[in-house]
């Protein structure tokens, strides 16, 4: 059965300011536990939701001296949800498929932890629980309800968080019978938590599916790109590219 | 077609991977294995959302809370709200982790060990609250009573001031961040009270020196929302920004142009700009004619020729400090009124940095773009004095008063609430004041800190999320705001917090002094309604209603109150350079000399800012945008520097600064660190401050010498010079970077494009 809608997102990078501010929505939202020091140190921090820093004009990799002109460059990474998904087939058991809303979904209780996805995963948006989650007893209380604690020996990603989308899909269609649309997105609280909290409007989710959606639009604009576009994996995350007049553009 | 689960692993086990690609399964069938889908026939909880508004870190945002069953779920910004308009920052995000935090008060305590040794007993209320209020009855005379806050706003501000007053004591507010230069600046140039606005969604160019405007500085979060626009809005062309400053802040990285400067001269760089529009011709010619008094020759001693060597300033792409000055001056003055000029943090935390501040705001003026859309607005006083009450903070030089005012003996009770000076006035060895045993100190707290560690009676405070309260922003949108804070839950039945509103009311009808507004009220509630009625008189804004029944309900669901109609005074005239250019002079840089000195910029953390987020475990954990560094103090230096003085990243190295105390803290190889200067985040280096923030990091704030603002006697945070020496160990920092290798293959397939047109 089609689903009407194909979920997707924009990424316009010449917005985002590196803030963090959608990292720290992601982990409040989705139940990811408390990057502890040891965490960050064992190279085991979770963050479905990251912002790489590139170096541009740094002085060691390029071997000439050009400071100031160094630049930082900060793009947000999360899971592609690509159409053609490297980490779904590797599974054995299926755990992560793809579903008919365009999304690359985990299904947790069928996971068994080989971490074949993980390592086939080109965008390293996968993130294996070596741990079970510690969280002090009362910081249980903020825990979402709607969202599955990871255990042991699971794999988790960004889900374009589907627990939003299922209540605006329920509420809006099952019990409104409305379509479901941007505005109605917005209005419900129903946006993925890192687009609600950016303040830059840097991230921009809808259905790909409509061609007036935001989401639709902006993916046609002139500095679209997607991430590691030659490996076919076909995502359905659209970045926008960073804007610099200085930069040399066919160096 | 149903398929059991057996059924399945059996098709599963025979099939190929791409089995998974063909439809043979029913949809259904695998979204109901992820817990991640709800069937339709389960209940699900119900959410409610309240709108409240609290102050986080560094600006009041308006929030909306997701509530299930009696617990704060999730933060979310209030879309109606007019400064953050939604989105909000990491540090609203946290007040769910100080909600249920595992280290909170749950009850009165009272100190039985030693002072500071944190050995206490639980007592009732009724114990506490009768101990307070013999404690403020019995001080000799009322001036010995000493109450500590934040720098409050609002009814809460109103209350206080109003509680000091009728009681007679003395009252201090301590916020060190609080960009005391700039405000005095604003006052003498723009004549208000309240700091405006920049319109930077509506900018064309923005030129910014010091100012972290899109981390730390102002109002982050609205700043950035205009950013957002200002980047890439529908219907305009691209807007420009440049930064001058020192340090590679998060705006410097944003800015399409980093201007490295001396530290403290950014003063000067502003004349020099000045100097090119007048000498050129370029800014408005009415302004320039009232600014120069006809005498176009003010500025001649800041031609960029003659100026420019003093300044620091490098080859930037290959062009001189001459031609950056020079272009800095005709793109600010093409862009006219959308243009901006932003000065503080960092340009003026220095001794002369209300001369620096002075000069960077004049700019403005210049260019024509004081009250224009795209330039700076200025924003109106706050609706009712009530709204509007504001605890100024206390400056550095007064502080240094007050502490030898405790340590010699005249004052014999403290009550501090919202603030934690034995932390962020280690430098004052405020510790060091309080520990006397004729002096009593009652802490009002959420979680422990390093004041309450040092107390003889901690009270518990209501979380932000558990209180009321109201706030007009500063900055404000240009227009009158209130936002108003409601408690979104009860507190935990294991807690007992009370609100500090309700704690100074109660102690005013016991002292007999709550005969008039509004210490006679029973809840601090009860204030907030009263102060609301004035708000419901004005019969204007976004809420309206003869019913104050209704007015209420709906200034709650709203969260707040807002009239876009109401706007700042038109701007007053425009400043004299000549007075400005008698005001210049240098920096004085305290500290050490000699070899391995560098200057040391201090800066506010992202997300712990000074300091008074770190005991919430999110925000240690959350990586800095630069460095990535987590959960340490960390320093950044020039990676050519380390080079040569052979210090790896993780090595450890002892800082210290002039007063001869120091710290110790790895080192993080910086590319974009200027080779003759060393930076490091506030924040860390809690003794007692709960599980997560003790005995972390370092505080950078212990060692500087207490330079202070010459006019204002504001803390000179960046004046200082430091003595760098290896420590001789080394241990690897936490941070982000390297946990996901870069996965860029070739130049080709960069993972961050770049394009230089839009
Ligand atoms: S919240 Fe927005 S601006 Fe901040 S890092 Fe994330 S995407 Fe970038």
């Amino acid at each position: 059965m089609a689903s009407h809608h194909k979920w997707g997102m924009v990424v316009d990078i010449d917005r985002c300011t590196g803030c963090q501010a959608c990292v720290m929505a992601c982990q409040a939202e989705n139940n990811i536990a408390v990057n502890e020091e040891v965490h960050f140190l064992s190279r085991r921090a979770h963050q479905w939701i990251r912002i790489d820093r590139y170096w541009d004009g740094d002085t060691k990799e390029k071997g000439v001296v050009t400071w100031p002109d160094v630049k930082a460059r900060f793009i947000p990474v999360l899971c592609q949800h690509c159409e053609n998904a490297p980490c779904e087939p590797v599974c054995p058991v299926y755990a992560t498929y793809h579903n008919n809303q365009g999304l690359n979904v985990q299904v947790y209780n069928r996971c068994i932890g080989t971490r074949y996805c993980a390592n086939n995963c080109p965008y390293q948006v996968r993130f294996f629980n070596f741990r079970d989650p510690l969280w002090p007893k009362s910081l249980w209380n903020h825990l979402n309800p709607d969202v599955t604690i990871r255990s042991r020996g699971i794999m988790e990603k960004c889900t374009f968080c589907i627990q939003r989308i299922r209540r605006a899909e329920r509420v809006v269609e099952g019990q409104r019978g409305e379509q479901l649309d941007d505005a109605k997105l917005k209005a419900g609280n129903w946006m993925p938590a890192c687009v609600n909290a950016c303040p830059t409007d840097t991230l921009i989710f809808g259905d790909l599916n409509d061609p007036n959606s935001q989401v639709s639009r902006k993916s046609q604009d002139p500095r679209h790109y997607k991430l590691l576009e030659e490996l076919g994996t076909d995502p359905n995350v659209v970045y926008l590219k960073k804007v610099d007049p200085q930069h040399a553009q066919h160096a | 077609m149903k398929v059991s689960r057996r059924d399945f692993l059996k098709l599963a086990g025979l099939s190929t991977v791409g089995a998974v690609a063909c439809n043979i399964f029913p949809d259904r069938e695998f979204q109901e294995q992820s817990p991640l889908r709800i069937p339709e026939d389960m209940v699900t909880g119900v959410d409610n959302w309240y709108a409240t508004t609290a102050r986080g870190g560094i600006e009041t945002e308006g929030l909306v809370i997701r509530v299930m069953e009696g617990r704060a779920k999730k933060v979310e910004g209030n879309p109606l709200f007019p400064t953050n308009q939604g989105a909000h920052s990491m540090r609203s995000e946290a007040l769910l982790q100080e909600l249920y935090h595992p280290d909170r008060i749950p009850s009165p305590m009272r100190r039985v060990g030693a002072r500071g040794s944190g050995q206490w007993e639980p007592i009732t209320w009724d114990d506490a609250l009768n101990t307070l209020r013999d404690r403020l009855s019995g001080v000799s005379n009322r001036n010995q009573m000493l109450m500590v806050t934040n720098s409050m706003r609002g009814s809460m501000a109103n209350l206080a001031q109003s509680f000091a007053q009728a009681y007679g004591g003395r009252s201090a507010a301590l916020d060190l961040m609080h960009e005391t230069v700039a405000a005095q600046v604003v006052r003498d140039l723009f004549g208000q009270d309240r700091m405006p606005v920049f319109d930077i969604r509506n900018s064309e160019y923005v030129l910014s020196f010091g100012a972290d405007f899109l981390a730390t500085w102002g109002s982050p979060i609205q700043f950035s929302k205009g950013y957002g626009h200002f980047r890439q809005g529908e219907g305009r062309s691209r807007g420009t920004l440049v930064h001058v400053d020192p340090r590679f802040s998060l705006t410097a990285a944003n800015a399409d142009q980093w201007v490295p400067i001396r530290p403290g001269h950014e003063g000067r760089l502003a004349l020099s700009i000045a100097h090119v529009i007048i000498s050129e011709g370029l800014g408005s010619a009415a302004a320039v004619n009232a600014m120069t008094g006809g005498n176009r020759n003010v500025l001649e001693a800041y031609a960029p020729e003659r100026i420019s060597h003093e300044l620091n300033i490098p080859l930037i792409h290959g062009k001189s400090p001459v031609d950056m000055i020079k272009e800095i001056a005709h793109d600010l003055a093409s862009h006219g009124p959308r243009s901006i000029a932003i000065g503080g943090g960092s340009a003026g935390a220095h001794t002369n940095g209300y001369f620096n501040l002075a000069a960077i705001y004049a700019l403005n003026f210049l260019v024509g773009s004081v009250g224009q859309q795209g330039g700076v607005i200025l924003n109106p006083p706050a609706p009712t004095p009530e709204f509007g009450a504001f605890l100024n903070p206390t400056t550095v030089r007064d502080w240094q008063g007050i502490r030898n005012d405790i340590a010699g003996g005249a004052v014999r009770l403290v009550m501090v609430r919202g603030a934690d000076p034995v932390h962020s006035l280690a430098a004052l060895d405020f510790a060091g004041a309080i520990n006397r045993d004729d002096v009593f100190v009652v802490s009002f707290a959420t979680v422990p800190n390093d004041t309450s560690h040092m107390a003889d009676l901690i009270l518990p405070e209501r979380a932000a999320l558990e209180d009321w309260g109201s706030d007009v922003p500063n900055i404000g949108p240009g227009f009158q705001v209130v936002g108003i804070q409601q408690p979104v839950v009860n507190p935990l039945p294991e807690y007992d917090p009370m609100g500090f509103g309700d704690v100074l009311l109660r102690m005013a009808a016991e002292l007999g002094i709550a005969n008039k507004a509004p210490l006679n009220h029973v809840t601090f509630a009860d204030v907030l309604k009263d102060h609301a009625r004035g708000l419901q008189a004005l019969n204007r804004g976004s809420v309206r209603n003869a019913s104050f029944d209704a007015f209420w309900n709906r200034l709650l669901q709203q969260g707040g109150w807002w009239d876009e109609g109401s706007r700042g005074a038109a701007p007053p005239a425009a400043p004299r350079l000549a007075d400005i250019v008698a005001m210049a002079r240098d920096a004085v840089i305290s500290g050490p000399t000699g070899g391995n000195t560098f200057n040391l910029l201090a800066f506010p953390h992202i997300s712990l800012t000074d300091g008074r987020g770190a005991n919430l475990p999110w925000l240690q954990s959350t990586p800095d945008p630069i460095t990535s560094v987590a959960w340490t103090t960390w320093v950044e230096l020039n990676t050519d520097t380390a080079d040569l003085l052979d210090l790896k990243e993780g090595d450890y190295v002892n800082i210290e600064g002039p007063n001869g105390r120091s710290f110790t803290a790895r080192v993080y190889h910086h590319p974009a660190a200027p080779k003759d200067m060393i930076s490091v985040p506030m924040g860390q280096g809690h003794r007692n401050a709960g599980q997560y923030a003790a005995g972390r990091g370092a505080n950078v704030l212990e060692i500087l010498g207490l330079p202070v603002e010459e006019r204002t006697g504001a803390l000179a945070w960046s004046s200082t010079r430091v003595r760098l020496t290896p420590a001789g160990r080394n241990d690897s920092i936490p941070k982000f970077e390297g946990i996901v290798p870069a996965f860029q293959l070739s130049e080709h397939e960069a993972i961050v494009k770049v394009t230089n047109e839009g």
